[in-house]
This record gives structure tokens, sequence and C-alpha cells, in this order.
């Protein structure tokens, strides 16, 4: 007690635990540069990643990038950790499952269908999707209604956004290019509760939830000048705005231009606006994909599981691999075959559609990767940028666009390197490199030198042209929505989904406890209600309750929360969920 | 002869006390040699080397440590004086390509970012004001390890130098009215 030896012999034993097995240890080695492109999103950014040894340790952006503008969302930051997530599938059944998808093909009837879903189309994959399915006896290729009509949106055009209910701050487009833009624009958020978009809105309407579509009916009645479906006074009824607010706004419209209206797939009311507040052809424009090879042009079609009767899928194989647009399960199973369907998920976990696949294989994570991203929606012109890994992909996963392929008859293992000569021969656009900021014009490199920019770290990005409008906007190939809700007064609730959705999870493990673990998000099948809201339903703190919508049911347990507003029933975006909500999200809550 | 039981108790007090002030601290250490019989005297007084010339910054700001062999080859690809050391050296890393395993006295566990040129460039310190005198000796002192923990004696401190424990940081934070934050170093 009078000497140093026991404390020190605590001190020490303290220390020795820190050196225990098991403890993870930072990385030593040379510290190196690389660049890449984020793939957890459609945006797509610049990644600059500082590595120590052949570990990546840091990631950043590129500031000098033309349209990330060096900016990178919490997730992107953080986006290293995810190989290490611990509910990354490791093995799957990957024989077993070819096996079962070339007899499904074999066994294929004249009514029955082979199917991929895509969750992110335009990306090279889906082009190897696109002609696998056209190499395939009845193939049809599936994917998500792209919103407002597949235009892109060129933000630095407008100079007043009206948003109805489209996150535009919080992860909508390319992080970097909205805060460059928002400067130059006036946002007016219409939202039932106070988003992060809405509470840094120049303007936020608070519209009752669901009323998006008759806000857009009331503004396009008052632009056109004649009666349409609903009047303003209706709309203001509906929405619960006062008649002058909604009159200033249509003013706001008309004379604070060039003005664009965001809404969701949800909304196709929203063209029609853009048409008559003049964005459609402006900064709502038509983009030209980035050019592929003249042989893949055989391709099947996109096309919305709207279009595909039910009861045919035979075989369906899902690209998982990137978060992406999610179609709710329920939407998907009425068009399986109903004896013995084939269902492949090709994810990074078994938590999305692989709960409800006969098999499950694993894919690769960012940043071990290989693939490539399209231009994203709020890119003015078209672009090619490729995931290159920073880390070898763990052993055993699986290429979702060589399966694919394979279960074809196809090799598409170059298919890469075929579109960045595409890209090259066509001889439009610049590269802008990331390890030295300059852009060069693609006619000066040679295929080679272009091809070995873009693995470095580049982006093709497309030579700017005249805006054009989208060619046309046929609502009615896309409609895979679920069917008109029923009265109000049957699922009085409105679903707002927290998180981020399509992602599925794929979240830094590593992201602090208070954003994982705190009550400030909530948990899986918890669903917030307004204490007003709680005592109309019947439920209280804590209640064991069931979530009812109109494509299914599913328990979950009440928080109230005085934040959520009357009306509305907020829940943790996961598929679970996704699957009985979708985008159309009526609901009650009722004790179960 | 029974002996009084207060000489048993000043006896056995005695025992533990310098089993614990003076035993003690020996058998807690590991004493390893460094690899190379160096000097640092020798390269500052014949060389004029300065400290910076071989523990340098990279270009990206951080600090390199100590020298990997190729600075040293740069010099000793051969002989440059008679003595057995520098034979030695040549002749056991020099001549196969293979890197001296350096004990580093001031290795800080792996929970601890320190940013040397934070403090060097920026807060004008002194490479002695952590290290002591290491620059001006003869001889690389043997590298003590405590058995327990792993980590450096000098960390602890020693007569050479003070420690580089967190209260250390601390203190000298404190004295020059710096923020001193956990998350300074424990990022």
């Amino acid at each position: 007690m009078f000497t140093p030896a026991p404390w020190r012999l605590i001190t020490d034993t303290a220390l020795w635990s820190e050196n225990w097995p098991g403890i993870p240890r930072p990385a030593r080695g040379e510290i190196k540069t690389r660049y890449t492109n984020c793939a957890l999103c459609p945006a797509g950014c610049a990644v600059r990643a500082r590595l120590v040894g052949e570990q990546p340790v840091a990631l950043m952006g590129v500031p000098a990038h033309p349209l990330s503008f060096g900016a990178l969302c919490p997730f992107g930051l953080t986006g290293h950790q995810l190989p290490y997530h611990p509910e990354r599938l490791k093995q799957g059944p990957a024989h077993e499952a070819a096996e079962a998808v070339a007899n499904a093909i074999a066994q294929c009837g004249p009514n029955e269908r082979i199917a991929v879903l895509d969750l992110r189309p335009g990306r090279t994959a889906s082009w190897t999707y696109r002609r696998a399915m056209a190499a395939v006896k009845n193939g049809v290729y599936l994917t998500a209604p792209p919103p407002l009509g597949g235009a892109s949106v060129n933000l630095s055009a407008a100079r007043t956004v009206l948003s109805i209910g489209v996150p535009v701050l919080e992860g909508w487009g390319t992080p970097g290019n909205v805060l460059a833009a928002r400067a130059g624009f006036r946002l007016i958020q219409a939202e039932p509760f106070e988003s992060r978009t809405a509470a840094l809105a120049d303007l936020w309407l608070r519209i009752k939830p669901g009323s998006g579509r008759a806000l857009a009916l009331g503004l396009t009645a008052l632009l056109e000048g004649k009666a349409g479906p609903l009047t303003p006074a209706q709309a203001a009824a509906e929405t619960g705005l006062s008649e002058n607010q909604i009159t200033d706004l249509a003013r706001d419209l008309a004379h604070n231009g060039p003005a664009l209206v965001l809404a969701g797939d949800d909304l196709p009311e929203a063209v029609p606006l853009n048409r008559l507040t003049g964005a459609w052809g402006e900064s709502l424009i038509a983009r030209a994909e980035a050019p592929v090879p003249e042989s893949w042009k055989k391709a099947a079609p996109p096309t919305g599981f709207a279009s595909v009767p039910d009861g045919s899928i035979r075989a369906l194989i899902i690209d998982e691999s990137v978060p992406g647009d999610y179609i709710p399960w329920n939407v998907i199973a009425p068009k399986l075959v109903p004896d013995n369907p084939v269902v492949v998920a090709i994810a990074w976990s078994r938590n999305g559609y692989g709960r409800h696949a006969q098999f499950t294989l694993p894919a690769a994570v960012y940043p071990e990767m290989t693939g490539d991203a399209p231009a994203a929606i709020d890119s003015p012109a078209a672009a090619f940028r490729i995931f290159t890994p920073l880390v070898p992909a763990t052993a055993g996963m699986v290429d979702p666009a060589g399966f694919i392929a394979s279960a074809a008859g196809m090799n598409a293992s170059a298919a890469l390197r075929e579109r960045a000569d595409a890209i090259h021969k066509a001889g439009r656009g610049t590269l802008f490199t990331y390890a030295d900021a300059k852009s060069t014009p693609v006619k000066e490199l040679k295929p080679e030198d272009f091809w070995k920019a873009l693995n470095q770290g580049g982006c093709w990005m497309d030579a700017p042209g005249k805006p054009a409008a989208p060619v046309k906007y046929d609502e009615a190939a896309w409609q895979g929505k679920p069917p008109a809700p029923q009265e109000a007064s049957d699922l009085p609730l409105v679903v707002a989904l927290t998180g981020m959705p399509g992602a599925a999870g794929l979240v830094s493990p590593l992201m602090s406890k208070l954003y994982q673990e705190s009550n400030l998000r909530l948990g899986r099948n918890r669903a917030a209600l307004n204490p007003a809201s709680a005592a109309a339903c019947g439920v209280g703190e804590g209640s064991r309750a069931v979530l009812q919508t109109l494509l299914g049911r599913r328990p979950i347990q009440v928080t109230l929360s005085a934040s959520t507003p009357p009306g509305v029933v907020e829940v943790e975006a996961s598929p679970d969920i996704l699957d009985i909500c979708g985008a159309f999200s009526r609901a009650r809550v009722a004790q179960s | 002869m029974r002996i009084p039981g207060y000489l048993v108790f000043c006896g056995g007090a005695l025992a533990a006390l310098g089993a614990g002030w003076a035993g003690f601290p020996h058998v807690i250490y590991e004493t390893r040699p460094q690899p190379v019989d160096f000097s640092h005297k020798v390269h500052a007084e014949k060389a004029g080397a300065k400290c910076e010339d071989c523990h340098s910054f990279r270009d990206d700001g951080t600090f390199a440590g100590v020298p990997a062999l190729d600075k040293c080859s740069g010099c000793h690809a051969a002989p440059m004086g008679t003595t057995q050391a520098e034979k030695n050296f040549i002749d056991g890393y020099v001549t196969p390509n293979r890197e001296p395993q350096w004990l580093v006295y001031a290795r800080q566990p792996e929970n601890v970012y320190f940013s040397h040129i934070t403090h060097v460039k920026l807060g004008g310190l002194k490479c002695e004001a952590c290290h002591g005198d290491e620059g001006a000796t003869d001889k690389l002192r043997p590298y003590q390890q405590d058995r327990i923990s792993g980590y450096s004696r000098d960390i602890w401190g020693t007569k050479a130098a003070k420690g580089m424990k967190m209260d250390d940081c601390v203190d000298c934070h404190r004295q020059h009215g710096l923020e001193h934050s956990c998350l300074d170093c424990h990022k």
C-alpha cells in the first residue's frame, strides 16, 4: 500500500486489457491516396481515399469535381466501414441458384416470364441485364418508375423550386451540387411535417398528409386559368392551406421563374405543372445516356411491374447489390407464378428481398465492388464514373451482372471496358481526372489512357447541349404503384418514412451510437404517433399494435411523440415496412 | 531466542517497502537492446545532421518517425568510418537490405493520436521538450518495456526525460493555456 507496486499493477492491468486479442488496432504502413466514386446512392460522388498500407482509413470528397464539389454525405464519409458490417452475407448457394434459374429458363411456358429486377437502372450492369433478358426467351427487364418521367433536373437554371415532399436537402440529388446551387433558388417545401429540408427551406407550407396531389391540381388550375379537376378552393380545403396561400404560391411560380416543381414518382401531376411553369425543357430536361456499343442496343426495354400480368414470372433475379428504389414485396409477389417460382436475390445482407427469396447470394459492397454510376438526377449532362475497388472483394462474393449474363449464356466480363470504349469512340465530352483536377477533351485521349484514367479516379461528362424537353412522358407504362387508397376514414393515417429509404440498412455499423441506438432514431418496427392520433387509435406509449396498409399488416410498437403531426405515423424505412407501404402510404394503427 | 513481534513487523514492513520501491521497478520492466549500436552524437557532430534531417515530415505533413533503411543507405552504402558499429550495421542491414527493427522509446499506444507537425511547426516545441537529450547521446540506451502493459518505460518518464502520459500532455497544455479535450488525442 505504501509503495508504487500495487497501484502500478492496477494501472498496468487496465492498460494490458487494451492489448487483448480481438481489440481492433489501426493499420500501420505507407500512407497512400486513391480515388474512386461512391456507390451508395445514384449521386456517385467523387471520393478521395486515404489508405494506410492497403487499408482505407478515411474517405473525403474531391473539391474540384464539377458536380459533387468535394462534398460527401455522412453515409459516404463512413463507407469504408461497410465491408465489416455484422449483417453482411458471406456465402450463399450460388451453384444451386444458377441451376434453378437454368431449369426455370428451360421450363418457362409461353405465358410465363424470366425477369430481372434492377434497383438502380442506367448502369453498365443494367445494360447487361437488358441484353441478357433480350437473349432469354420471354425475358423481362423490370425497374422502378423514374421520378418526373425520367427527366433530369438542372437546379442552377431555377430561381424558384417548389418541392412537394421531396427531400431536396437531405439525399435527393448530389449533395455538393444541391448545396452549390442552393444560393441561386428560393426553396418552398410543401410537406406535412417539418423535415430537415422543410426546416432549411425559405418557406415551409404545412399541408395535410397525403394532399400533395390536391396542391398540384390546385396550382395547375390557377396557372392554366381554367377549371380543372380541383378548384383552388377545393385544393385549399384538401391541403389545409388558405386559398390565398395557394394563389400566392401560383403567383410565385408564374412571376419568380424559372420555376421548378419537384415531386416523387407517386405524383405524376407534377409533370403538367412543370409544363405550365416553363420548367419542362429548361430546368427539367431530357438527357442523353452515356453511349453504349451498337451491339448492345438489341436489349429488353425497361418495364414497370404494372405491365407484367399477375402469376406470370417463373424466375425472378433481383440485383440488390447497390441500394436503390425498393419495390414492396407485396407488389412483386402477385406477379410470380403460383407453383414454385424461383426467386434469387443478390444482396449484401438478408434483410431486404433475401427474406422472401429461395436463394440469397452474397454481393460485394462499396468500396470493394466494381461497377459504374450513371448520371445523377441533378446532373444536366450524361456522366460515366467507375467504382474502383479500394479493398479486394471478400472471397465467395457473387457478381450480379456475371451471374445474370451467364444464365443467359453471355459473357459480360468486359462490359465496363466496352462501354468506356464506346464513349471514347463517340468523341464527345471531357474527362475530369481527380488526382490533378484537370479536364481533358475526350478527343485528345487515346482509348487506353481514357480507360486507365477512369480506373484511377475520373469522371466523363458529356458535352453540354441545348436544353430540350423529354420526348414523352408515358405515365401508363410506369404505373407500378399500388392501387388508389380507400376512403381516408378507412386508413386515416399517412405513413412518413424516416431514415434512408432504399438503403436497406447499408449504413456504417460504426456510426455514432447516438444515431444508431438512441430514441432520436426509430428502431425497426417502431412507430411514432402524435398523442392525439394515438388516443384516436386506442393505443398508448409502448403499446403493441398493428400497422395496416392496403398492401398488408406488420406488428409495431408505438412511441408517442409530440413532434409527429396529427394524422401521421412515422416509421423507419426498413424493408419490412417498405413491403407494406411503398411510395403510396396510408395506414391504420390498431391495438394488436 | 524469541524475536519480539514489533521487530518482525518492522522487518517485514521494511522488506515490503524495499521490494516495492527498489525491487519492483526492476522486475516490472523487461530490458531489450536496440538492433544497432547507433550514436546520435556522432551524426550530429561529425555529419552535422539535425533532428529533422532523419526524423522528417512527409509531404502531407505526417511524421515519418524513425527513418527507414533507405535513408541510412544513402550515406552508408559503403563504410564512411572505421568503427565496428558501422561495419556491423552495413553487414547486418544495408548489404542484405534488411530493415532494423528499432524499438521506439516514445511509441504511444494505439488509442492515442499525436501530431508532431502541430507541436513542432505550430507550437514551436523543441524535440528535447519531450524526448530529452536523446539527440546528444553517444549510445542508444536499452529499451525497457513494461511486462504487463507492453508500454515503453519512457511513457512513464525517465531520468533523462519527463513522461509522456496523458497527465503530462494535459499539464503542458494547461501551462500554455491551450485546450485539452478528450477528442484532441483520442479521436
